[in-house]
């Protein structure tokens, strides 16, 4: 249950999404975007009433989201290596106004999920001390004596937990840290020692939650500090922790320069692991953990096996990497592109030849192909199908859902569905005419089954068929007025349709925010969606804009936070939080 | 057992605060099971507690004609053709019908306001979100504090998130989706044989019990500076660290012997689909692992999910699910049901019965493990055509130690379902004294099957 404080008086003009209390926002730049809402130069004042509930606080938390799997298997390659083994099970994600990345604000730890943490902790921790190279690895010497030994270990577990945590250790977290380290030094080895305080910083909240923090700026005025926006573009567009360079860049303070966080996203924009951001960003928009109970009927679907599944989910990661990142090609092509990138699993699928002698070759698909970019690729073609037959209602609500952020509502509880027979014959277009005919059903139907009709000719695992039980599969589709014919139209449909990119640009808002969409951000997005128009809706060119836009910053204040100073845990050396008042 | 101040007394004073979180409250034993059986050497036999859910209610229609309700009450009911699968057992099953969800003016959130009511005890305002903390938790508060696990969740479905046991409301248990899963977490690492007479404390755990002691000494300073729902999200954060730090320290204490208790093979992999027979089969074989785990005093807790509200099991080979067949499948004129949603409803049942059996199996002081425990087992709706909440089915399945008067049909006229919530928490001695909100609070206990009301007994 998310309860936020209200602004006074526009209770009845939130239709979705939560209810935030913005606090004063403080930056250097002042947003063009936001004329309606600046006050006074360079800050942005939303709600006046955030000083009652924040107090006299200097810091806050402004939310805890829990890291994602990639984001904990990324964080933990990136500080320890590549070689380090990370087994164990990850608990399922939760899915809110289109996207994890905001419903994961709700999600907590369960004592399963702990188990398991705690588990890769200790596997963690004992790899790298048992590692042959460990005294490089750590920089000191495993088998030197206490005393010898605790002065590096200070430096280490210092150094280790900035990365960990994303910000520095707190001095009543380093004390707590060598109270372990002493502990275990004294009753087993320097070794022990080493291992047991690294199981605690892989457990900790701090770790396993990302906290953002807002500190003051100003009378009522807060902004994020420097590591959490720095934390909220590494798991953004690398999707994981930051690296010692944009920890320097907050350390500094330089980060909350408009010149140093535009030079900033540049710089993660060109690395090589902004192909792992864009790969969780896709992993989230476009539902993918519906691949870990993809099952199908192997009697009605032999071609389809769990290397088929694993095959498609990387095609179309594959594919918007091509699209968007290596060719920086237009985001509304995604659903008319005849390219691919396919291996030979998924050629059986395609019935189409696969010549390579690589595991993966880009693929274009003839001319006069049906088949329109990711709409008939495996991956959405039997991920929002059933186990045993395709489902246009499915493949149409979550068109509309995913790609238009549509969001069709639950069928009444008493619907009588019997109007919708069996399959023994004919196609499924006849069978959902009900859909249609009742005005009950059609009102929402309207808005799903035609597109899902239109994709028919790929069946429940995407594979091209012209008969249904017998008969010829009808594909045409009557949307708003207009005519389309098959999933080339739908995808034409979709390109040209304006909802489309501002669905995309939304969520790509809401992604890195962590928050539901709320009508008082319409305004920033119908900036974004003009300028991703104006630069041919391209996907760096929106990141950057998004990303280094002070309203992508914006702090919001938690309900229930209670008026008061801020208590010791936070209270931290000024400089040492990037603070530059 | 006379004592002056009761089990009741203190546990309403915790339970009702709203949450609560590491009891300290290892003496509650000796007020549980007091009629219940016991030991050779005294000691009483523990008595486990479980929910066992499955997707997709059964079949009730509103023009007649039903499968499961039997056509009269109290003891020897008639077995009805979707319960036949515990027709052996029924003696040990009491059948409740006519229980129903009041949702206080809230939407029926389809294939969640069912459960999500029984458990919560109030109709929910948001699929997968209760109003709060699942009653399982509350148990597993109460009698769970001396074992290793304070719960254990399953899902033979294979879906990590068909379960239903929160904490926050919010944040929900990850079951154990394999039978290897369910083997490694109770019989893998951590594990001690209740029965090993070489047993010996390994002295590394105290070491790292420690460190998770440290670690959770920053709740307080941590929790100063957030708001609402981010003190939710931690305060469930430091519950399940005490948990896993609990369970070092069990490590360090020898086990209690546990007569039924003996090591079982590593179980084999099953094919990964949801075909009602492969799930039937993980069922068996999880039913089998977890009854093991019971006797051996790994948990005395468990919930169990057979399929997910919105079921989409299916019979192989065919095209629709079995969610798809309950809402498309026309009533037959003549038999006045839809006979295949009816033929589905049976073979999902069944994976209840093979699940009673493993319980039924395990001897233990004079009866069976089944006997020594309370199955709570209910589904998502009533009629699911038609997404009822009204009758919804649920059943009480083994004696627990004693206290349940097994093997009859209580029949209701609408009363709130939470009540059967109440009464399984009671019959289990873990009762709050009253349970849920607004029209499903409740305080009255079904009479009928309590083998000795406590009111009295106290």
């Amino acid at each position: 249950m998310l309860r936020r404080t209200l602004i006074p008086g526009m209770v009845g003009a939130v239709a979705i999404g939560s209810m935030l209390t913005y606090a004063a926002v403080a930056d250097n730049r002042s947003s063009s975007k936001q004329s309606a809402q600046t006050s006074k130069a360079g800050i942005t004042l939303i709600s006046g009433d955030a000083e009652d509930v924040v107090g006299d606080r200097e810091r806050f938390v402004t939310a805890y989201r829990r890291l994602t799997e990639t984001q904990y298997r990324n964080t933990i390659a990136d500080i320890f290596g590549e070689d380090i083994k990370v087994e164990g099970r990850f608990e399922p994600e939760l899915r809110e106004s289109g996207l994890q990345a905001v419903g994961n604000a709700e999600l907590s730890i369960t004592t399963s999920g702990m188990e398991q943490y705690y588990g890769m902790a200790r596997a963690i921790a004992s790899q790298l001390v048992n590692a042959e190279d460990a005294t490089d690895r750590f920089g000191c010497d495993m088998q030197a004596s206490k005393t010898a030994a605790r002065a590096c270990a200070e430096a280490y577990f210092e150094q280790t937990g900035e990365r960990l945590f994303r910000r520095p250790v707190r001095k009543n977290e380093m004390a707590l840290n060598m109270a372990i380290w002493d502990q275990a030094a004294e009753q087993d080895s320097v070794k022990k020692a080493f291992e047991n305080t690294l199981v605690s910083l892989l457990i900790s909240p701090e770790f396993l939650f990302r906290s953002e923090i807002a500190e003051r700026v100003g009378d009522g005025e807060y902004r994020l500090d420097a590591f959490s926006k720095a934390e909220r573009l590494a798991f953004y567009l690398w999707d994981a922790a930051p690296d010692a360079e944009l920890l320097k860049a907050a350390e500094s303070g330089k980060l909350h320069n408009q010149a140093e966080l535009e030079a900033q996203v540049q710089r993660m924009m060109n690395d090589p692991q902004f192909e792992a951001g864009v790969r969780a960003f896709f992993v989230d928009f476009l539902h993918f953990e519906s691949f870990d109970t993809l099952t199908k009927d192997s009697q009605t679907y032999p071609k389809f096996s769990q290397a088929v599944a694993d095959s498609a989910r990387e095609e179309t990661l594959r594919f918007m990497l091509r699209l968007l990142v290596e060719e920086e090609g237009d985001y509304r092509d995604i659903f008319t592109s005849r390219k691919t990138v396919i291996n030979r699993p998924l050629a059986a699928v395609y019935n189409v030849p696969y010549a390579s002698k690589a595991d993966w070759a880009n693929f274009e698909f003839p001319e006069d192909t049906a088949r329109s970019g990711v709409l008939t690729q495996v991956t959405f073609s039997s991920l929002f199908s059933h186990p045993g037959s395709s489902s246009p209602t499915l493949r149409g609500k979550y068109l509309a859902e995913i790609f238009q952020c549509t969001k069709i509502p639950d069928p009444p509880a008493d619907v009588d569905f019997s109007k919708v027979q069996a399959l023994a014959e004919g196609t499924v277009r006849e069978r959902l005419d009900a859909h249609r005919t009742d005005p009950t059903c059609a009102s929402c139907h309207v808005l799903m089954d035609p597109a899902g009709l239109a994709l028919e000719r790929f069946d429940g695992i995407g594979q091209f068929r012209e008969m249904e039980n017998g008969e010829p599969i009808d594909v045409s589709a009557d949307i708003f007025g207009s005519h389309y014919e098959g999933a080339r139209g739908i995808g034409e449909y979709l390109h040209d349709n304006p909802q489309t990119s501002a669905c995309f640009v939304q969520k790509a808002y809401n992604y890195g925010t962590g928050r539901p969409f709320d009508y008082r951000d319409a305004s920033v997005l119908s900036a974004y969606e003009e300028e991703f128009a104006a630069e041919g809706y391209k996907l760096k060119p929106l990141l950057e804009n998004v990303l280094t836009d002070p309203k992508f910053f914006e702090v919001v204040v938690p309900e229930g936070l209670q008026a008061r100073s801020t208590s010791a845990a936070l209270e931290t050396d000024t400089a040492a939080r990037g603070g530059q008042k | 057992m006379t004592n002056r101040f009761n089990r009741r007394s203190l546990l309403k004073g915790v339970l009702s605060g709203g949450t609560a979180v590491c009891l300290g409250l290892p003496t509650l034993d000796m007020w549980m099971n007091a009629h219940g059986e016991t030991l050779a050497n005294g000691q009483a036999l523990p008595v486990r507690f479980g929910t066992y859910f499955w997707g997709l209610g059964l079949t009730d229609t509103p023009a007649g004609g039903s499968r499961w309700v039997p056509p009269t009450v109290g003891y020897d009911y008639e077995v009805m053709p979707e319960l036949e699968t515990f027709r052996d057992l029924k003696d040990k099953v009491s059948v409740f019908s006519g229980y129903r969800v009041i949702g206080d003016g809230k939407p029926n959130l389809v294939h969640w306001s069912g459960h999500a009511s029984i458990l919560g005890g109030g109709a929910p305002d948001k699929t997968n979100q209760m109003i709060g903390s699942s009653f399982d938790n509350k148990v597993a508060d109460a009698i769970g504090q001396t074992t290793r696990f304070r719960k254990v969740d399953l899902a033979p479905c294979g879906d990590p998130k068909a379960n239903y046991s929160t904490r926050t409301g919010n944040s929900f248990a990850t079951p154990e989706t394999t039978p290897l899963d369910l083997y490694m977490r109770l019989f893998g690492e951590g594990f001690q044989d209740p029965n090993d007479p070489n047993w010996k404390p390994d002295p590394s755990i105290m070491l790292r019990k420690s460190v998770l002691s440290a670690v959770a000494e920053q709740r307080q300073a941590l929790m100063a500076d957030v708001g609402y729902s981010d003190r939710i999200k931690l305060d469930q954060y430091f519950t399940s660290l005490r948990e896993v730090e609990n369970q070092l320290a069990l490590q360090l204490e020898k086990p209690a012997p546990a007569e039924a208790c003996s090591i079982i093979d590593e179980p084999e992999a099953t094919p990964n689909s949801i075909t009602v027979d492969v799930v039937n089969q993980n069922t068996q074989i999880m039913s089998k692992i977890l009854a093991m785990g019971l006797a051996c005093n790994q948990t005395r807790v468990f919930n169990m999910v057979h399929t997910p509200g919105t079921s989409t099991t299916y019979i192989k080979g065919e095209p629709k699910t079995y969610h798809q067949i309950t809402h498309d499948e026309p009533t037959d004129a003549e038999l006045g049901y839809q006979p295949e949603t009816s033929r589905l409803a049976g073979m999902v049942m069944e994976g209840f019965g093979l699940f009673l059996k493993e319980l039924d199996a395990i001897e233990e002081g004079n009866g069976t493990l089944l006997d020594n425990s309370l199955v709570m087992a209910f589904s998502d709706t009533g009629y699911a055509k038609i997404h009822s909440l009204e009758n919804i089915p649920v059943f009480f399945a083994g004696k627990a130690g004693g206290r349940h008067k097994s093997g009859q049909h209580v029949a209701s006229n609408g009363e709130p379902i939470s009540r059967l919530s109440l009464t399984a928490m009671d019959l289990v001695g873990a009762s709050p004294g009253e349970f849920g909100n607004g029209a499903m609070k409740t305080s009255k206990v079904v009479e009928e099957v309590m083998a000795d009301p406590r009111d009295s007994a106290i």
